[in-house]
């Protein structure tokens, strides 16, 4: 085993001159800035939805958008903050209230559709677009997300990036609703959760590993 | 959230004053103490993140009696203590950049150091659950009998034996087993063929057990 002493030595060695993170709510406004544009991108390629117009004028719809959205702005706040050490862990509660509003029309959402169309009434096609503009979304999102919150990964990475993944669940749901004719809510919901879930169960499996290898360096 | 015996940094307007006394490069500033005389965690951390290498090394220094208490209340066996500590040392030197040297040094420490006790709680936990401690068992008995593994593994006993085969089986025996040579080294160098070979050894191997059950059943 390494002597503590001997560890203070190589790490002190080791030791380069860092830049400091700035303030977790500036990063966060950062990556909203980029979610912004990815989606303005995205619109400027697909177009948006023809009855958008009509869309607007419906209170339902535009209580869904804008709880999404703040859950969001919300969830990414709260990921930042309390990926910081010694933040409070209560800060992956800001988006609950806004999440609850969200989640909550977007039951009422799912059961008119069930109820006015049926289900011969969502085509492949639709819902293949619907899934294409999801990942075009919600990838680069992710991606920018978990580099901007990788300290995290060697303090407890699970809730944080369970927030994480809701923030951009939440920007892919705004994203779609004002894209496609389609509310696939849910779906956006199961992909961006479950895709999380999938790498942390797998980051806990290897985890350790890769953080062996990389000390090993 | 454990409390700390050794609150290391002041308010955190106190820390812009001592930061302002810190040269551009971090280098040849002088111990950032506090009132009381100990080292100011906060402001050596700053400077130790401008790469003031002297700082660091006090700073790890400072902060490594403070973890092994902090771990010692939770972590019992001396060994897994200190692989904690060196672990919240690692951890911590990998996340230096999240410190913001405008918040208190202490709950950035103690939140890194918290996880990597229960870190390492969790790995006792793991291990314990598939290991059990075996003690040393170095008697054996004293009767003969059980003992005649050694002796039939006395290379003395062995050799004795193996002169007295015949030649060919003798030679198969010596360039096979106790040169370990391969089939084709064996039968380059004596001349014999590959099966002529295995079926010497398969003979002697055979005799060489005869011998030394007789031998068993003398003694």
């Amino acid at each position: 085993m390494t002597r503590t002493s001997d560890l203070i030595d190589l790490l002190v060695a080791d030791a380069k001159p860092v830049r400091r993170l700035r303030h977790p709510a500036a990063r966060a406004s950062c990556w909203l800035l980029f979610a912004a544009l990815v989606m303005f991108l995205v619109g400027l390629a697909h177009g948006v939805r023809a009855d958008l117009a009509v869309k607007l004028n419906q209170p339902l719809f535009v209580i869904s958008v804008a709880a999404a959205m703040a859950t969001g702005i919300l969830a990414a706040m709260g990921a930042f903050l309390a990926s910081v050490p010694g933040m409070s862990r209560h800060w992956l509660l800001l988006p609950a209230p806004a999440s609850l509003v969200w989640v909550a029309t977007l039951g009422y959402g799912c059961l008119t559709h069930w109820v006015s169309i049926g289900p011969e009434g969502m085509s492949p096609g639709e819902t293949a677009r619907c899934f294409a503009t999801l990942v075009l979304v919600g990838m680069p999102l992710s991606l920018v997300m978990l580099i901007m919150l990788r300290h995290v990964a060697r303090l407890s990475p699970g809730p944080v990036a369970m927030t994480g993944s809701l923030a951009v669940a939440a920007i892919t749901a705004v994203a779609l609703s004002i894209l496609h004719p389609l509310d696939a809510t849910a779906m956006i919901l199961l992909w961006n959760l479950g895709v999380a879930a999938l790498y942390l169960s797998l980051s806990g499996r290897y985890g350790e590993r890769l953080l062996s290898w990389v000390t090993q360096r | 959230m454990l409390r700390h015996s050794h609150p290391p940094s002041p308010a955190s307007g106190s820390d812009k004053e001592g930061l302002a006394s810190l040269t551009p490069g971090g280098q040849e500033a002088p111990a950032a103490k506090r009132a009381d005389g100990k080292l100011d965690w906060s402001i050596t951390m700053a400077s130790a993140q401008m790469g003031d290498l002297n700082a660091y090394r006090r700073l790890l220094q400072d902060i490594t009696p403070y973890l092994r208490a902090l771990a010692a209340r939770h972590i019992r066996n001396a060994d897994d203590l200190e692989d904690t500590v060196q672990d919240v040392l690692l951890t911590v030197h990998s996340v230096r950049n999240t410190y913001d040297p405008s918040r208190p040094f202490a709950p950035w420490l103690v939140a890194i150091a918290n996880r990597r006790i229960v870190d390492g709680l969790r790995r006792h936990g793991r291990v314990c659950s598939h290991e059990s401690s075996v003690e040393n068992e170095l008697e054996t008995f004293s009767a003969d009998e059980a003992n005649l593994q050694e002796e039939a593994a006395d290379a003395h006993v062995v050799r004795a034996a193996i002169d007295q085969l015949p030649v060919g089986q003798r030679n198969a025996m010596r360039m096979l087993k106790l040169e370990e040579m391969s089939l084709q080294e064996a039968a380059a160098a004596s001349g014999m063929s590959v099966a002529a070979l295995k079926v010497a050894t398969h003979r002697a191997m055979k005799r060489l057990r005869e011998m030394f059950r007789q031998r068993g059943s003398k003694t």
